[in-house]
């Protein structure tokens, strides 16, 4: 299955603009510029996605996973290694860090950044296509990125392939950098691209 | 005007957020860090506003809203959410919600929509 080029096109505009408002609340929390490279989109199989993820993330992640539902529905997933986490913990409570590991308050920020950075980015979608997206409560896990994604298959059947979108960001003058994921089933992944037509010919009448 | 303000959030960092952002500005906080508790706080101390989180385990923010209006018709409820869409705005307008703030909490939206649904307006910008 693949993406034609008008609908990478369209698909990454609607991502640069979802991405961009996922970096300015995350900005907004932290206080520091956030430097995003150019998202990559691609379909792939469900068994590949795991593999293409632990090759830029690797050992233990920080991941702060969201269900989202309606019309277009998937996960999505803000992944931290583990360094960056506790950093970022320390940058959002203004402390120093005291040693490498993130207490429960330290998970709960994290977990709340998580919820903000991803929600402001698929809300950004829900506006522009016009559907209604609800969201499940996030939830942070300290593991490798392929268990995380093993979860996410067992849990969804229905997931042969996966619509991936994937971002680095970084936090400028800091070491703290993450990926944003967005992964969806084949149905939800038509119906997106059938909502994406709408919206270019809103936005843009041939 | 200082008031008893009752935050709900099941998130301990939001909840500090807007106790430090409350706090400075005179009002007394509450905290409940789910439904139910939230439910058994407001009958108990009768707040003079809910700051409301929407995505909670368990009971929801519609559904806390829905149940604290059953107990307090006039009760004065405003919904904190992530969520940044406006069909999600629209429904907890319909759902009798006073007002609104997004997250990440700005100190001067959150001041500004709290002082105007304690003086009896509504807060939808």
């Amino acid at each position: 299955m693949e993406l034609t080029s008008a609908h990478q096109d369209t698909l990454t505009e609607l991502i640069n603009i979802g991405y961009g408002r996922a970096a300015a609340a995350l900005s907004e929390l932290t206080g520091r510029r956030i430097i995003l490279e150019v998202p990559k989109v691609a379909v792939h199989p469900i068994s590949e996605v795991s593999a293409t993820l632990s090759r830029v993330m690797m050992g233990e992640v920080a991941s702060v996973h969201q269900v989202f539902s309606g019309p277009v529905s998937g996960n999505a997933l803000l992944l931290l290694d583990h360094e960056a986490a506790v950093l970022l913990n320390s940058l959002l409570l203004d402390q120093p860090i005291i040693d490498d590991r993130l207490d429960s308050s330290g998970r709960e920020a994290i977990t709340e950044v998580g919820n903000i950075v991803l929600n402001a980015c698929l809300g950004v979608f829900g506006n522009l296509l016009q559907v209604q997206v609800s969201f499940s409560v996030p939830r942070l896990r300290l593991e490798s990125v392929s268990g995380v994604l093993h979860s996410i298959s067992v849990r969804d059947r229905e997931l042969q392939y996966a619509l991936m979108v994937h971002t680095r960001f970084h936090l400028r003058d800091s070491d703290v950098s993450g990926y944003m994921v967005i992964i969806l089933g084949i149905t939800s992944f038509s119906r997106l691209l059938a909502e994406l037509e709408k919206w270019e010919n809103r936005e843009a009448p041939k | 005007m200082s008031a008893h303000i009752l935050v709900v959030d099941d998130s301990g960092f939001a909840r500090r957020t807007l106790r430090q952002i409350l706090e400075s500005a005179g009002h007394t906080i509450d905290e409940a860090k789910d439904g139910s508790d939230a439910l058994e706080r407001y009958y108990l101390k009768k707040p003079d506003l809910v700051l409301l989180d929407m995505v909670m385990e368990g009971m929801g923010g519609m559904e806390v809203l829905n149940k604290v209006r059953e107990l307090d018709p006039a009760a004065k409820v405003v919904l904190a959410t992530a969520d940044i869409q406006s069909s999600t705005r629209a429904e907890a307008q319909t759902a009798g919600a006073s007002g609104f703030v997004t997250k990440p909490f700005e100190r001067e939206q959150v001041l500004s929509v709290v002082s105007t649904v304690l003086t009896g307006g509504l807060s939808w910008n």
